[in-house]
């Protein structure tokens, strides 16, 4: 198994060089002004401005040799600077990656538990209205869309109950904490200050739940389907003709079997929702990757969509090993080769 | 032991209720002034930025010789106490006050130029307001004097807009700062833009994270009144809801960007809106270079297109009314308008004309950005101009898009409509013939042309634009009236709309108000 994790973690340098090959060359292919995000509309005809950019940016220069040095400055780890924030791309994503991922570490964490409760529920109550209403709360979540639900409940609870805090990571009035990880809860916990951990988690509760939310269908159906299939099995009738009571049967038998196809979506879905919560960050301000690509995507910014395209495949090869690791701890019979 | 991991549950459980429940740190009180917006800056370096955000974050942090008065046509002293012009508009002698940076050091006339010779040089987006300037040259430390290469009584105007703010020319050129001739591949102080200013205006930078916040910290040796407070943030809200609601709630002071439909959808009596005119517009624009239109889309048939379309109804149906017409590509209010005759629409008129001109079954493609500009929805806007083209028989397919490739197509002259809008930079209408005139070499002229620029060039408008930049006063109003005219009648630039701008803030915040110049002047606002 060891050998099997390095094999592939030696692989991932050389998929992210030939996946940035294949961005550069889109993005270059891709119709557009290139311009859009370094010249503002009104000086399009400016000349002596254009050609200032051009030369900045060396967009003047042919392809192969932007090319060239695209991968030279890429192999040292410099993924250039953005065409819109004018900052290196890799500290842009260095500041809003941890936001996303202490967004979207959350929103599994809520998706799974109530994916998860719901599916058992689901499935040992199969037929009941338990089962239907379970499947009701799990439908619901994946069919609203995150636009529609986020903007309803952030009116209800935030506006007209103020239950929970607005937008954004934390109350604009507050410093956030001194930057350690990214992530607003833990190193508000480093700074020791309580208040802050509490503040970015009522402002993470929200996004969190919203995002959480539309994932847990998924997770439900996929958990309640493994679990039904899993109950009718051979071992689940041995457990029962031991006398095992059905909820040990459901638990301990029929749900280990089940996390194989489960740990599958759930490392797929976070990976997707590294660079796929763009909804969810629009709705409540939350500075992270996800917008970041939009804009990039829309604006043409080259380097930037190449960084991003680079921690979405990144995340990508990342959950694979992950799920490939968690199928041999969830099931010792699975061995990769 | 069950028992100690039952409690540390229900501790966990009370914790997060704690945590979920906890309120919002909210603005009574507060001595941070929180504005929401969706931001959309480009730089922060004075002789590159170029945005609206840009405008009042310039604004706040660096100041200008002159700026506009509240009524937005005055201008008045800033950093000049005073100032001489000569007769025929060429020379701009300023006398500063006795300002000092935010480092402490003295702001003298060798920093204004330097600030100068900087955008000039270094060829940024603004570097068109230095334009023309010929000689900068500092008569004694305090006195420094501008020539320009025509008459232009516009430069006063100009070194109002925010990307004229003086810097610290020592502490930038520290940071590789550059005015010099190459100043555009020698300049390598963008990026030190981003994390610190050099101006001394009200306020300085304190932190920068491009699309989620700025924040500016009040500066403590400012050598003028002290601005109310000791800090500013804008924060990022895309929408116009996200800010209504943010404001509903105190989460922020002021909201720049809601329109007046969702203004009217806010309940809480703790938030004021006012409704104010803007000098903003969008409108469409004619491309006779177009691809197969040279022949087609003649002045007759664009002042046909002109009256077919139905003004009134356009403000209706994209802003519910809440905006002005507007005649030619000249703001309400800025010089020249007073004596402009609105556009009406005449269908029959339009029918004739057409018919007259053999182009009965027109068809067009109208290449546009798919966005929301000022409240605007282009979408909307430009199915009301679909909907009256047919009214004369003229079909026009839709096609929106991206800006980038919006800009792509634009330059290569793929359709012959398209629609845009225009912010002010500062109170002026030269800026405009800048832009819109029909004068060989200008902007509207290469677009609409498409390297055709005879089809669309008007030769009256190079002589009325510098009769005006040569005359002030009622000359300078009359020529700027005649050259409205000039551009309405060569059908080029039809403005649409121009749409009023919301005020909203909380009831306990004073001193919002906008400026044709800098947008939101912050050190003007205060808590009650």
């Amino acid at each position: 198994m060891l050998a099997y994790v390095i094999k592939r973690l030696i692989a991932i340098p050389f998929l992210l060089l030939g996946v940035a090959s294949v961005s550069f060359m889109l993005s270059q292919m891709t119709k557009g002004d290139p311009l859009a995000a370094l010249v503002p509309e009104r000086m399009m005809s400016n000349t002596e401005v254009v050609a200032a950019v051009k030369a900045e940016w060396g967009l003047d220069k042919p392809l192969p040799v932007r090319y060239a040095a695209y991968l030279g400055n890429l192999v040292q780890g410099d993924l250039g600077t953005s065409f819109a924030t004018r900052r290196p791309v890799a500290a842009d994503i260095a500041q809003r990656l941890p936001a996303t991922l202490e967004l979207v570490v959350c929103a599994m964490i809520v998706g799974t538990t109530l994916g998860l409760s719901l599916g058992l529920l689901s499935a040992k109550y199969r037929g009941s209205v338990v089962d239907s209403l379970a499947r009701m709360v799990a439908l619901v979540g994946s069919s609203l869309p995150i636009f529609w639900s986020g903007l309803i409940l952030l009116y209800l609870f935030s506006v007209r109950l103020s239950i929970v805090p607005g937008t954004g990571r934390l109350p604009a009035r507050v410093d956030p904490p001194p930057d350690v990880t990214g992530f607003y809860t833990i190193d508000s916990l480093i700074a020791g200050d309580l208040s802050l951990f509490l503040q970015s988690i009522a402002h993470l509760a929200l996004p969190a739940f919203v995002l959480g939310w539309a994932v847990t269908g998924i997770i439900t159906r996929l958990v309640r389907s493994s679990l039904i299939e899993g109950m009718a099995q051979d071992y689940a009738r041995t457990a029962r003709a031991k006398g095992a009571p059905e909820h040990v049967v459901l638990i301990n038998h029929a749900l280990p079997n089940a996390m194989i196809p489960l740990l599958t979506i759930l490392g797929f879905t976070f990976a997707y929702l590294i660079t796929g919560a763009v909804l969810t960050e629009a709705i409540f301000s939350w500075p992270g990757i996800g917008s970041y690509a939009v804009r990039a995507a829309s604006s043409l910014d080259y380097p930037a969509i190449g960084g991003v395209t680079i921690v979405g495949s990144v995340a990508f090869l990342l959950a694979n090993l992950l799920t490939d690791i968690g199928y041999a701890w969830a099931n010792p019979r699975i061995r990769v080769h | 032991m069950k028992h100690f991991r039952i409690n540390k549950g229900v501790a966990a459980l009370l914790l997060a209720g704690g945590a979920v429940f906890a309120q919002p740190v909210l603005a009574d009180e507060s001595d941070t002034l929180v504005i929401a917006r969706s931001m959309d800056v480009n730089s922060l370096d004075p002789s590159r930025a170029f945005c609206d955000t840009c405008q009042f974050y310039l604004t706040a942090v660096y100041e200008t010789l002159v700026t506009l008065a509240p009524d937005n046509k005055t201008l008045v002293p800033n950093l000049a106490e005073n100032w001489d012009v000569n007769g025929d508009f060429t020379e701009f002698t300023f006398h500063l006050k006795d300002a000092s940076f935010s480092d402490g050091s003295p702001v003298e006339a060798s920093d204004v130029i330097w600030t100068f010779n900087r955008l000039k040089n270094v060829k940024g987006s603004p570097s068109f307001l230095m334009d023309g300037l010929v000689s900068a040259e500092a008569v004694d430390a305090k006195t420094v004097k501008f020539i320009v290469d025509a008459p232009n009584s516009e430069f006063l105007n100009k070194v109002s807009a925010p990307y004229t703010g003086i810097i610290n020319a020592d502490v930038a050129k520290g940071a590789g700062a550059s005015a010099a001739d190459d100043a555009s591949e020698a300049d390598k102080a963008e990026s030190w833009f981003l994390e610190n200013s050099a101006g001394s205006g009200p306020f300085m930078l304190k932190t920068y994270s491009p699309e989620a916040e700025l924040r500016l910290a009040r500066n403590d040796a400012y050598w003028g009144s002290a601005p109310a407070f000791a800090e500013v943030v804008v924060t990022q809200i895309q929408d116009a809801v996200g800010q209504a609601q943010a404001l509903e709630t105190g989460q922020v002071d002021i909201a720049m960007q809601i329109d007046a439909d969702t203004a009217q959808s806010i309940r809480s009596p703790d938030v004021v809106t006012e409704v104010v005119p803007s000098y903003n517009f969008t409108y469409i624009g004619f491309i006779p270079g177009a691809k197969g239109m040279a022949d087609v889309l003649t002045k007759d048939v664009r002042q046909a297109l002109a009256l077919a379309i139905d003004y009134d109804g356009m403000l209706d149906f994209t802003v519910g009314g809440n905006g002005a017409k507007q005649a030619a590509p000249l703001p309400n209010g800025f010089p020249g308008t007073a004596g402009l005759k609105q556009r009406e629409q005449n269908i029959e008129k339009a029918k004739e004309m057409l018919a007259a001109a053999g182009q009965s079954d027109l068809k067009l493609v109208a290449g546009y950005p798919n966005d929301n500009i000022y409240g605007v929805d282009f979408n909307i806007m430009m199915q009301k101009v679909q909907q009256d083209f047919a009214a004369i028989g003229v079909e026009m397919e839709l096609k929106p898009l991206t800006w980038a490739v919006w800009r792509d197509e634009l330059g290569a002259g793929e359709w012959p409509v398209t629609a845009v809008y225009y912010a002010p930079d500062y109170y002026g209408s030269g800026q405009y013939i800048a832009y819109f005139g029909m004068i060989e070499g200008y902007p509207w002229v290469k677009r609409a042309g498409v390297g055709k620029d005879d089809l669309v060039v008007n030769p009256e408008e190079a002589s009325l634009y510098a009769t005006a930049l040569a005359s002030s006063g009622a000359d300078s109003e009359a020529a700027y009236t005649k050259l409205g005219e000039e551009m309405m009648n060569d059908a080029i630039i039809i403005p649409l709309v121009s749409p009023n701008l919301v005020l909203a803030h909380r009831s306990d915040i004073s001193g919002v108000r906008y400026s044709a110049c800098c947008n939101l002047p912050l050190a003007e606002i205060s808590r009650k």
